[in-house]
């Protein structure tokens, strides 16, 4: 884990005039109790991801924060992805858990809310000029349980193609509209070169290929058929049933077989794929909007996106996308409840949510203040204003859907991708994943 | 009769009893103070997860969930019908037989070889096949997963340019070679250990024992056969206990370099457990999948301790 703290940062003038302060206060007698209140060092302890820029960015907003709260020390630890999802776990059953942390929303973040893990914050939230207030009620939904707000969604990451602005205009390719132009796409880059891997496709840690069929379920089934399934709320009889499933993995085997991707996907990791498109060894990647910030960070800016295109013949339109919504919770446990909440309401206020967007790449909850950025990149801005314009915003599967049925999806995933597996064997051992988990939550 | 003079029998004195065993319970209470941190330790750390993992074996509940609810004998009978455990426990004796095979077998060799056979730079060879071992697991994982990768990999660049045809699905995306390239990993980082375990038994072998059977005529394999291996007998079973408990207990290298993939083909205990504990939210059934693994290890260190007893 790498830390940032700003304990001790206090500047000596600053120490002076609050010492100045408490003392006329002693001397006058009046308000002892609420100023030596205010004056309580506190220390909010704060647990993330670790991504590109985000220390630096908390670094600097710890240090504004002290102007309005100087008696806060912002104690920050960043820690990789996988090892992340173990450790933040363990620590809120712990003795001594973080006060606030990060974590998606969805199932992941439902989960801490069933178990008494996180804090109910929707009466801080809703003070004048916290976050509650402030945010649109879509994002405040997506950390809402029952109505009530267990969390603040800081920013939405997204998928897109990446494509490679020169290859596509020296080979005259232009933008697939549909999926089968997508195919036709894949084959046409084959035939300037059978080495050529159009898409690459790192899924050896399985959630590669998990984006994908996401985004294929919904674009075969739409988005209103899949709810009940991933709820669990469909009748036995019908739980991942409809025929839709088992198409979408067969537009898998037709994206596999029109030669989009490698030989062999589950061996190759999503660094090498993402590698792959930057060095400019492929003309394509499948890649999500935090890859933006990586491929700028290599100096690779040659390059334009675009919406995964509509199935032929699908139920969705195509307006829609897979966005996942990522926040940040306050833990049951912390003594410091008040603080946590508007330390988390000034890092989504607008001027903070700007500079996240500048110094991360990324797509803040409040867009506020994005127009008037000057340092981003026409790419981000499109992004930016895609993302806007979408009609209908889904969540990933393995954040949506219970634990064994996210696993189950997993597998299926490298399966059909190694020919181990038919999309109907993947969809029967998903559906025997699903009875036995509704069965467990009855 | 005259009047029997009675002596009085010496008395026996406390002092005396005190002086002998004051030195046996002055020992022993050093001992104690001696052990009780290491004695802690081991509860804090071995014996108390133990028993609470044994305890947590019958029942259910998740990492995060705060009610643990009686589950019986259910996840034991889970396990009994459970693939991925069946799959995983195969895996682990995979790894525990070819170590066995490859680490010890090799090492043997390999001392033999440093021992007698190479007269010059013995310490220079040695360094170089011991330095694996001291290289952390993880770090091992990413090397082989960069010489391995299908796309850009060192390996796959050899054999394409030699005219053969790698795997298509990739040495680590193959379920059918996945588990034996793991195995190959393993034995890359562990068979420098041997070697160096099974040398300092060979270097303890009396040099005077050749000579005789030299003079009998047993050079070369004869006296390897005859000589050496008889010799080192003890040291070798040290070393395929420790292969074995070694296989049965890995987790590290497995996670780091496919992480139990491709779908479950990779997978031992050790994975299986911490998919179940930690990505599954399963934390009695991962207790009971441990009780499992505790008890084939405590055999294991059962045959380990009477082995060297007998040695």
């Amino acid at each position: 884990m790498k830390g940032y703290s700003t304990k001790g940062r206090t500047g000596p003038l600053t120490r002076h005039v609050i010492g100045a302060a408490f003392g006329l206060a002693v001397a006058l007698g009046v308000g002892i109790p609420q100023v030596a209140n205010a004056q309580e060092d506190v220390t909010i302890r704060m647990w993330a991801l670790t991504n590109p820029n985000y220390p630096e960015f908390i670094a600097q907003a710890a240090e504004a924060f002290k102007t309005t709260h100087p008696n806060v020390t912002i104690d920050f630890q960043e820690t990789p992805n996988e090892a992340y999802k173990t450790a933040i776990q363990v620590a809120l059953v712990g003795s001594d858990p973080p006060d606030v942390f990060f974590n998606w929303a969805g199932e992941d973040s439902v989960r801490l809310v069933r178990d008494g893990l996180v804090l109910d914050i929707s009466d801080l939230a809703k003070k004048p000029g916290q976050f509650g207030t402030a945010l649109a009620q879509s994002w405040l939904d997506t950390f809402s349980v029952d109505g009530r707000i267990y969390g603040a969604p800081t920013d939405a990451v997204t998928k897109y193609f990446y494509y490679d602005n020169a290859f596509f205009t020296e080979n005259k390719l232009s933008v697939p509209k549909t999926f089968n132009e997508l195919l036709g796409l894949c084959t046409a880059i084959r035939a300037i070169d059978p080495d050529i891997v159009p898409i690459p496709l790192g899924n050896s840690e399985r959630w590669k290929m998990n984006h994908y069929i996401t985004i294929l379920n919904e674009r075969v089934m739409g988005n209103d058929v899949l709810r009940a399934d991933y709820s669990l709320k469909a009748p036995d009889d019908q739980l991942f049933t409809n025929a839709g499933y088992v198409a979408a993995w067969g537009k898998v085997l037709e994206l596999q077989k029109a030669g989009c991707f490698q030989d062999a996907p589950n061996a190759t990791s999503p660094e090498v794929s993402r590698t792959m498109f930057s060095s400019q060894i492929s003309p394509m990647i499948f890649c999500g909007s935090w890859c933006m910030s990586i491929f700028d960070g290599e100096g690779y800016t040659d390059y334009s996106l675009f919406r995964f295109p509509p199935v032929d013949g699908g139920a969705s339109d195509g307006d829609s996308n897979m966005v996942v919504p990522q926040g940040l919770q306050v833990a049951a446990a912390t003594k410091h409840p008040t603080e946590a909440v508007e330390w988390i309401s000034f890092l989504t206020s607008p001027e903070q949510s700007a500079k996240f967007a500048e110094m991360r790449g990324a797509l803040p909850s409040d867009p506020s203040m994005l127009s008037g950025l000057q340092n981003a990149t026409a790419q981000f801005k499109w992004v930016a204003a895609d993302m806007a314009s979408l009609a209908v915003q889904y969540n990933v599967i393995d954040v949506e859907v219970e634990a064994s049925v996210a696993n189950a999806y997993l597998d299926a995933g490298v399966e059909i991708l190694n020919g181990t597996m038919t999309p109907e064997q993947a969809m029967a051992s998903i559906r025997t994943a699903a009875l036995a988990a509704k069965a467990k939550m009855k | 009769m005259p009047d029997a003079t009675v002596t009085p029998a010496p008395a026996i004195t406390k002092p005396a009893k005190i002086s002998v065993n004051r030195p046996q319970y002055s020992a022993r209470l050093s001992a104690a103070i001696l052990l009780a941190p290491a004695l802690g330790l081991c509860a804090v750390f071995i014996f108390i997860p133990a028993i609470l993992a044994i305890a947590g074996s019958f029942f259910t509940f998740g990492i995060t969930s705060r009610a643990w609810e009686p589950a019986g004998v259910s996840n034991y009978a889970r396990i009994l019908a459970d693939p991925i455990f069946w799959t995983a426990l195969r895996n682990n004796l995979i790894i525990v037989v070819g170590s066995v095979v490859f680490q010890v077998g090799i090492g043997t060799i390999l001392a033999a070889i440093l021992d007698r056979g190479l007269p010059r730079a013995s310490t220079v060879f040695r360094t170089i096949i011991f330095a694996p071992m001291v290289v952390s697991a993880v770090a091992v994982a990413l090397i082989w997963q960069v010489i391995l990768d299908p796309n850009v990999g060192a390996l796959n660049a050899i054999i394409k340019s030699v005219g053969l045809t790698p795997p298509q699905l990739g040495w680590l995306g193959d379920p059918t070679i996945s588990i034996w390239v793991v195995l190959m990993i393993a034995c890359w980082q562990y068979t420098g250990f041997m070697m160096v375990l099974i040398l300092a038994g060979l270097q303890g072998i009396p040099k005077e024992l050749y000579e005789a059977a030299s003079l009998d005529g047993a050079r070369g394999l004869k006296a390897f056969r005859h000589i050496t291996l008889p010799s080192i007998r003890n040291v070798l079973i040290v070393a395929m206990l420790i292969t074995t408990i070694g296989g049965f207990k890995v987790f590290d290298l497995i996670y780091a370099t496919t992480q139990g993939g491709p779908a479950n083909a990779t997978q031992v205990l050790g994975t299986y457990i911490y998919l179940q504990a930690f990505n599954l939210g399963n934390m009695g059934y991962a207790n009971a999948i441990s009780v499992v693994l505790l008890t084939i290890a405590v055999m294991l260190g059962w045959l380990q301790l009477k082995s060297s007893r007998r040695a």
